[in-house]
């Protein structure tokens, strides 16, 4: 179900981040979620066995998708179930529609199902006359409200008890006092008529089990078991993904579902259904008699069929709706379901909207993963959510093309060095008026939001490449010949970054040599999605490389580091000749702090130290969950003489930059910036020890207009410091 | 009256059923909200069930029998007291809607998480553990096993139609303001009696 609406983001954004309401509640969940999250754990020995074996199950499952959707009708269909497989949101509608007119249904009590929001199910309904009532607490709420879901465990999220009550009145038409407990009495005694006046309960399914063809429900609050027992009608929707193939396999939803979902270790209710079962209800002598209730499932396929034969998409399967993804998403922490949504919100929101509800849907809201991958990290199936949307970004530009503004440039500027080059030279001259220092603390007229918390990087008077020629040294019997990838940002932005880096290197005996053709390593036009230009990149950057024949590839940056490791790899699959040239030089990519650390430790010089200053340390996305590298630089610097390490907290939590989000995106990148800055003082550090260009330009920039006594500096020039 | 399986413990995986790992369940259970009373014989059942009736100054109970609920003597207790009680599944039909407690039996407990399981093929069994506000469930206290897994084991052995499902504390929701509310749709209070005294006829 694609909206026709245009989506106005900037407007949007806007609200929500002048809606204190949610940012408070936002920001409060996002401090309790990762404890309560870790404790709820503490009893579990092997989280990652259980995440494998479970993501084991949920792949092989997909692989037979079909077998184990018969085996499931089957199975329903021998214990009186009705199945009914619905193609869409149009076939499911008029298959109920028809149901309820035939049985003479008037009421109905729904208990949650995300697959029957994606479909707007409750509209169609309501218009046929029918009385529909959500009965979840915080689903009842946002539909008196007339609200989305902002978040997929807690819809109601975005509300204040002051604003739940207002509704209550209005709902039930009489003055609701602002207390909670007195609210859920009041939601209890009003839904309890509706469960038992109710002709057909609707719920959805946790898991449906094609073993025996049983479904599973997981609750709070006991409305799904109601909904199940009191009604002589049961229909179920269920969408293909959440099959799996026996009783068992139910263990590892349940042992991780409650866990990550709310850090409860099992939730109040776990429900199993299984066909037709007993209900009682009076018969014409006022007698109560036992019946046997009519059951229907209704399987859902709206796209997902067609996701399941993806190579790619498929993976969205392993999904158990738990939300622990929205949980730790900086962006959704900001701003909400609302924005960074669409029925289903965050990352993995914007995944099942692309195959649920259409590739429109997907593109608004795309841009507002920024590929922190902290998402990844939790994830009960492991699936890679910035991947995913990255895949997705790149079909939607082959399909629909880039925005003219940005094709113009990837494709005639970033896809040209010397063009590129040329205009950043011309950058550092016309940027002089609003410069000051290193940095630029203010742009004219519309542009000065962008400055606002925050002060821009100037670009160097003297790129890094016009230096380097200064500290090469001649190294006598070098122990290896190590080639400079610089990346943009320490080649014009951070240009002592690069000359640290080569100081450090002279200093371990390896020749330094800088080719000249180097350029951007593609990032920024591949994270858009525009993989032709990326190629054409890749390629000039790889002849550049190959000439010199270094034996090692340094990186000072971890997102160019990855993009040779790893992206240039899954660019060429369908290019032979240059994919073997690409893993030969991947195969020799290293990144900074990883290659000298051992070299360090060999030379006995990681011992602590405990200096006068105190440093801490920012891990950046990339270089923690990308490349998996953040022990490194903390032994680097305990080991850093003159300074004194020190932890700070959610060190490894986004800083806001994300390429160019935090450029387009200033709104909520501020926020985030504002969080890391604040985390940055309270450790008691004097400098911030970064490794990654990008999260050294987001945080010297925040550090500028909000705590200018702290100092950024990248690892490798505290190192150059004590050679 | 209908039953997932007529008798459970048959089909409890060799060794992995035990009173070992009741300790730790009671302290999940306790946990989550849920109220503990751990007693040797069946029939101390009785007076911690009157009590509660009596503080709670309940008029009507709804109860599904069974050997433990038989052998305690609780309901006819409940009777001396004045109480109204329902068993029959009519007369449970009827009444449960007004009725002050649910009693009933659950099949075995969940040391990780404490949970019990129920079997809840009947319409009765159900509702007595759904609609009144306080629920009230025996349990053999060696009936307890370690993990969700092994939960899902016994009902991998037993479960081949109709209902059932776990229960863990009372019934709650933290949909306003995240603020935990206990007693939304189910019981506001769950009441466990966990008894050591296996007796004669208990699956």
């Amino acid at each position: 179900m694609e909206s026709n609406q245009e989506r106005n983001l900037r407007k949007e954004i806007e609200e929500k981040l002048n809606d204190e309401v949610l940012r408070g509640a936002l920001s409060r969940f996002a401090e309790a979620y990762p404890i309560a999250r870790a404790k709820a754990y503490e009893n579990v020995e092997d989280l990652d066995g259980l995440r494998d074996k479970f993501r084991q199950m949920k792949i092989d499952t997909v692989a037979n998708l079909e077998q184990i959707a018969d085996k499931f009708e089957t199975e329903a269909t021998k214990r009186g179930v009705k199945v009914f497989r619905a193609k869409d949101g149009d076939a499911l509608k008029k298959y109920l529609l028809d149901l309820c007119e035939s049985k003479g249904v008037k009421r109905i009590a729904k208990s949650k199902s995300m697959a029957t929001e994606e479909i707007l199910l409750n509209h169609t309904l309501e218009d046929a006359g029918l009385h529909v009532k959500e009965t979840d607490l915080g689903e009842w709420i946002i539909g008196i409200a007339g609200h989305r879901p902002s978040h997929m465990v807690m819809p109601a999220i975005h509300l204040s008890r002051q604003q739940c009550a207002e509704y209550f009145s209005q709902e039930l038409h009489k003055e609701i006092p602002v207390d909670i407990p007195f609210m859920v009495q009041e939601a209890r005694i009003e839904l309890r008529q509706e469960f038992l006046q109710a002709d057909m309960g609707i719920t959805g399914a946790n898991f449906g089990i094609a073993q025996n063809g049983a479904i599973g429900l997981v609750t709070n609050e006991g409305n799904a078991r109601i909904v199940t027992t009191l009604p002589k009608i049961h229909v179920v929707v269920i969408g293909y993904e959440k099959l799996i193939p026996t009783i068992q396999d139910a263990a590892y939803i349940m042992s991780m579902l409650p866990r990550n979902a709310t850090g409860q270790l099992m939730t109040s209710y776990m429900t199993l259904v299984d066909g037709v079962t007993p209900y009682m209800a009076k018969n014409a002598e006022g007698k109560w008699v036992e019946e046997e209730r009519e059951v229907h499932y209704i399987l859902l396929d709206n796209g997902r069929l067609k996701a399941a034969k993806d190579p790619m998409l498929k993976e969205s399967f392993n999904c158990v709706r738990c939300a622990s993804c929205l949980n730790v998403c900086p962006v959704y922490t900001v701003v909400g379901g609302h924005v960074f949504g669409h029925i289903y919100s965050g990352g993995i929101g914007a995944i099942l909207t692309a195959f649920l509800n259409g590739m429109k849907d997907f593109e608004h809201i795309n841009e507002m993963c920024i590929g922190c991958r902290k998402c990844v990290e939790i994830c009960p199936g492991r699936i890679n959510i910035p991947g995913l949307i990255d895949e997705l970004r790149a079909r939607a530009v082959k399909e629909h093309g880039l925005p003219f503004a940005a094709k113009v440039v990837f494709e005639n500027v970033l896809a040209n060095r010397k063009v590129f080059h040329t205009m950043l030279r011309m950058a550092s001259i016309g940027q002089k008026p609003f410069q000051s220092g290193r940095v630029i603390r203010h742009l004219p007229l519309f542009l000065s939001g962008m400055a606002k918390d925050r002060s821009l990087p100037a670009i160097a008077d003297t790129p890094f490449r016009d230096r380097m020629a200064k500290v090469a040294k001649k190294i006598d019997k070098p122990v290896k010949r190590v080639a400079f990838f610089a990346g943009c940002n320490i080649d014009f932005v951070f240009p002592e970054t690069g000359e640290a880096i080569v100081k450090v290197l002279q200093d371990l005996n390896m020749e330094v040599v800088f080719p000249m053709d180097q350029s951007c390593c593609g990032k920024p036009v591949l994270g858009m999605g525009d993989r032709d230009t990326g190629k054409n990149i890749a390629k000039r950057n790889i002849e550049a490389f190959e000439k010199v024949d270094a034996d090692v590839l340094i990186f000072g940056c971890p997102t160019c580091a990855e993009t040779w490791h790893e992206t240039y790899l899954s660019l060429f699959a369908d290019e032979p000749a240059w994919l073997a040239r690409a893993e030969k030089l991947a195969h020799k990519v290293q990144e900074f702090a990883q290659f000298v650390t051992p070299l360090y430790a060999a030379k006995g010089r990681l011992d602590k130290k405990n200096g006068a200053t105190k440093v801490t340390y920012h891990d950046s996305c990339h270089m923690r969950r990308g490349l998996g590298i953040y022990k490194e630089q903390r032994q680097l610097l305990d080991a850093a003489k003159g300074y004194e390490f020190v932890e700070m907290k959610d060190a490894d939590k986004c800083c806001g930059m994300a390429g160019a989000f935090g450029v387009k995106y200033t709104e909520i990148s501020m926020p985030i910036l504002k969080n890391k800055v604040d985390n940055i003082k309270n450790s008691g550090a004097e400098v911030i020890a970064v490794g990654c260009p990008a999260c050294m330009m987001q945080i010297q920039g925040g550090l500028d207009k909000q705590a200018p006594n702290i100092r950024v500096k990248h690892v490798a020039e505290i190192m150059a410091e004590n050679l | 009256m209908k039953r997932v399986c007529e008798n459970w413990k048959e089909h409890f995986p060799e060794g992995k059923v035990s009173q070992e790992y009741f300790a730790e369940f009671e302290t999940r259970a306790k946990n989550v909200g849920t109220e503990m009373f751990h007693v040797k014989t069946v029939t101390e059942g009785r007076e911690i069930i009157a009590k509660i009736a009596e503080e709670l100054n309940a008029k009507k109970v709804v109860a599904i029998p069974s050997a433990y609920v038989d052998a305690s003597g609780a309901l006819e207790q409940l009777k001396k007291q004045n109480i109204e009680v329902y068993t029959e599944a009519a007369d449970i039909a009827e009444h449960v809607e007004t009725a002050d407690i649910g009693i009933s039996t659950v099949e075995f407990g969940i040391a990780e998480t404490g949970s019990v399981c129920y079997d809840g093929y009947s319409y009765e069994s159900r509702v007595v553990s759904m609609l009144p506000p306080l629920h009230v469930v025996f349990l053999p206290a060696s009936y307890v096993v370690a993990g969700i897994r092994e939960g899902f084991e016994i009902l991998s052995n037993v479960f081949h139609e109709g209902f059932t499902g776990f229960i863990t504390g009372p019934s709650r929701t933290s949909d306003i303001e995240r603020v935990l509310t206990i007693g939304v749709h189910g019981p506001s209070r769950f009441v466990i009696i966990a008894v050591d005294e296996l007796p004669g006829g208990v699956n």
